[in-house]
């Protein structure tokens, strides 16, 4: 067989170029809006507009990274809007009572991966499905978040803290990017390549393509649940920090929905809800295609109402795609 | 002629990209009559059946049920007409009862009210007529699998089915179970229901097969009565050129060291195993019925079930919790089902055929992954045409490679095989053997469990027969012949020789 393998190796050129296409067609699909979005807005391509995408997409892009390593071993994670509440509260509690905005944001960080762990944790051992043990996340959470302050707003932050989110970093000449911006587009490289190019990043998609299998492997399936869940958490803290800084108050009732949000992103980047394919490029280009629509309603004078309305056919429409594409491959 | 209820003819079927499957298939069936089909993987047997079940539209040819062309376009035209499909997965709810599964879709009733008093009538007298010994009010899940199968048969019947296609009935049942349902396949023939049978299995064709047709790459061969057509005739039918059927031969008796020996395991579901050994360089099989404990032992051996008692590997204690305790000690564990427990069937070849080999390490280096795996799925002659590939895309027999190339790759020397053979035609299995011999030449030692005696008998060097749990001895199946072993598993205890 050896021969024929040889020959067989790499198929032909423009059919490897046309799988490739329709492998990441969520890109050809973000390049048809934006030229579409730059027809109907002059204002649409500017240095200025671009850099407000990004700084607009960045705390819904952070939680979107975590709920990608979530989605991909076959789970969910309806918690991480109360917990990017929760930890936007905690950082700004923290600065409050005094303590230096560094250790308060590393302290936060570390919140977020322990409630992300001990929900994994609870899902992964305790055999209960990740949809409950968030959502009971999700409603804990966020009371936890009030009972802080009695959901009263923290105001009154270091303004080094707000440095965080907002500093403006040039890219280009003329392109100055926010830190948070950046901060998104690196976790997003940094995960993409986690998932790529590590052991863990095999194992997630082991995981969640055949727990059976992937455990039968001698993988450490409870452990790979538990960690997923701990990144989930700690992108949500990220995602509360960005938001704290931002806004320049610790506001109770911040980030609700936003888990629909990511997850609605993570879907339309191409990740199956059942686990073992997606991919962190996909949620990207997802994140940023929701942006870009948001965008070009805010340009063409059309208010959230519309935006709203559209955004869940262009969801339905983008699965309906894939869907359709995985029956041509024989899959279905 | 008036007698023949089926009748396909030149049926062929085309999927888009130019792919056939079925080409100029014909065959007929007679009233009462059992008819066999007969085809290695991949011969276009599904797709017919499809076909004929409704599940398919034909691109050419005719299907006519007593002299009646038929247009089928789903299932349920295919059921109104008579035609029953009973598939290898049974298509039961299994949280539903026994009698809600028999008139699910065409309950008695009015105004999409249920006449339960019409259905449990009905459903006694459906069961009657196979002589089923469970109650209408049984939910399904609760049946054993070959009552389940039987619970699938009398749905037929309340469909009026005049033909009942059987896909591989045997593949989830034992002997003494595969006869009980044998029973009523013949009653139910002797009530004028013919049976279109699918099978690998020549012996099941010549325990009740009338007649066989043989298909072979998309094409129907011939039809052949079964009694008077020999053993060789038929597998050259199918396999397309002379190739003998596995026979013994003469090996030389292993000298190796002791690899793995139980001196005593007591674990889940009743299993009780002593004095069992496997040499390096050994191929022993594990027969028994199914629920005989061959599969819990196996995945006990594995750390997948816990266990008490005293186990050496490679002369040190044994003892281990969890597969990856396994793993390191060097076990790899084919499982029973490759489809849900031994492959991400989505992923690439190369992830799947590493996944057990990555741990310890940090980076991922695909280049390295694929340079490792390709010299191993040679040496086992795997057919792929590109690492990347999706396992899924590959046939069954080549799956199972796959899955023995995780070991292989990990330099696994115990090899526990569960079952390997299952759902691999006649080639694919010769095939999977060759390299098991292969692999115990290379020092490794090798359990296989299998409830298919044959293949055992004619690949292994020792073989052990599992009843209720336990072992009851250890036969050479070079001095002692087939059917005492098979008596041995089916009786028991009881049988003393």
């Amino acid at each position: 067989m050896s021969t024929d393998n040889a020959i067989a190796e790499r198929a032909p050129a423009h059919r490897r170029l046309a799988n490739l296409l329709i492998e990441y067609n969520f890109i050809a699909i973000f390049v048809v809006v934006v030229v579409i979005a730059a027809a109907l807005s002059d204002n649409f391509l500017t240095f200025v507009n671009i850099a407000n995408l990004f700084q607009q997409a960045a705390v819904v892009g952070v939680v979107a990274i975590g709920m990608t390593f979530v989605i991909l071993t076959g789970n969910i994670d309806l918690s991480v809007g109360s917990l990017t509440a929760l930890c936007g509260m905690v950082v700004a509690v923290l600065m409050a009572a005094g303590w230096d905005p560094a250790l308060a944001v590393v302290a936060t960080a570390l919140v977020g991966l322990l409630c992300g762990a001990a929900m994994g944790a609870t899902s992964a051992y305790g055999q209960v499905p990740s949809f409950i043990v968030t959502l009971a996340g999700l409603v804990s959470f966020r009371g936890i978040t009030y009972l802080l302050t009695d959901g009263v707003p923290v105001s009154g932050l270091p303004p080094s803290f707000a440095a965080i989110s907002s500093s403006v970093i040039p890219i280009l000449p003329g392109l100055g990017l926010t830190s948070m911006a950046l901060i998104f587009i690196c976790l997003c490289i940094a995960g993409g390549l986690v998932l790529r190019f590590t052991v863990f990043g095999e194992y997630v998609y082991a995981t969640g393509g055949n727990p059976e299998a992937a455990r039968l492997s001698g993988l450490p399936t409870r452990l790979m649940i538990t960690a997923v869940f701990a990144i989930s958490g700690v992108t949500a803290a990220i995602a509360g920090i960005l938001l704290t800084s931002r806004l320049r108050i610790g506001q109770p009732t911040a980030a609700q929905g936003l888990e629909l949000d990511a997850i609605a992103a993570v879907v339309l980047g191409g990740t199956s809800l059942f686990g073992g394919r997606g991919s962190l490029l996909g949620t990207f280009f997802a994140v940023m295609l929701l942006q870009v629509l948001r965008n070009v309603f805010n340009l063409l004078g059309l208010g959230s109402f519309y935006q709203m309305t559209v955004t869940g056919f262009i969801i339905v429409a983008a699965v309906l795609l894939n869907r359709f594409i995985e029956m041509r491959r024989g899959r279905g | 002629m008036a007698d023949d209820v089926l009748v396909v003819e030149n049926v062929s079927k085309r999927f888009p990209m130019n792919i056939v499957a079925l080409e100029q298939a014909s065959l007929t069936v007679r009233r009462g009559e059992i008819h066999c089909l007969l085809g290695a993987n991949g011969a276009g047997k599904s797709t017919l059946l499809k076909m004929v079940a409704g599940a398919l539209k034909p691109s050419g040819g005719r299907i006519s049920l007593e002299g009646r062309a038929l247009d089928l376009h789903s299932p349920a035209d295919a059921a109104r007409a008579g035609i029953s499909m009973i598939y290898q997965e049974l298509d039961l709810v299994p949280q539903l009862t026994v009698e809600q599964n028999l008139f699910l879709g065409h309950a008695p009733g009015k105004a999409g009210v249920i006449d339960r008093r019409v259905r449990s009538e009905r459903a006694r007298e459906a069961l009657q007529r196979i002589g089923a010994r469970f109650s209408p009010r049984a939910r399904v899940e609760q049946l054993s699998v070959a009552n389940q199968q039987l619970t699938a048969i009398a749905r037929s019947l309340t469909m009026n089915a005049k033909i009942i296609i059987m896909d591989e009935p045997s593949a989830a049942l034992n002997e003494t179970e595969l006869e009980a349902v044998f029973e009523v396949i013949r009653d139910l023939v002797r009530q004028g229901v013919s049976i279109l049978y699918v099978s690998h299995r020549l012996a099941e064709l010549r325990e009740i097969g009338d007649r066989v047709t043989v298909l072979r790459g998309g094409r129907t061969i011939a039809t052949y009565d079964v009694a008077d057509t020999p053993d060789t005739a038929l597998v050259e039918a199918v396999i397309g050129k002379a190739r003998t059927l596995v026979e013994r031969k003469a090996c030389p008796p292993v000298a190796g060291e002791v690899a793995l020996s139980v001196s005593q395991m007591r674990g889940a579901d009743g299993l009780m195993v002593e004095n069992f050994a496997v040499r390096w360089g050994e191929v022993t099989g594990l027969t028994g019925l199914n629920g005989s404990g061959r599969t819990t032992f196996l995945r006990s051996l594995f750390g997948d079930l816990r266990f008490e008692g005293a186990v050496e590997v490679g002369g040190r204690p044994y003892r281990p919790t969890h597969p990856a305790h396994a793993i390191r000690r060097g076990l790899g564990l084919v499982p029973e089902s490759r489809k849900t427990h031994g492959l991400v069937l989505d992923a690439p070849i190369y992830k799947n055929a590493t996944l057990a080999s990555l741990g310890g390490r940090f980076a991922m280096r695909h280049r390295r992954e694929r340079e490792r795996v390709r010299p191993v799925l040679d040496r086992l002659s795997t057919r792929y045409a590109d690492l990347e590939q999706a396992v899924i895309q590959l046939s069954g027999g080549n799956q199972q490679k796959v899955v023995l190339a995780k070991w292989v790759v990990n330099g696994a020397k115990i090899l526990l095989l569960d079952e390997p053979s299952r759902g691999l035609d006649v080639g694919a299995k010769a095939d999977l053997y060759a390299l098991v011999e292969k692999l115990a030449a290379d020092g490794a030692a090798v359990i296989v469990a299998s409830s298919e005696l044959d293949e055992l008998y004619a690949a292994c060097d020792s073989i052990w027969v599992f009843h209720e749990g336990r072992i009851l001895d250890r036969y050479d199946p070079s001095v002692i012949d087939r059917e005492a072993i098979l008596k041995a598993t089916i009786l028991g205890d009881q049988h003393v020789h």
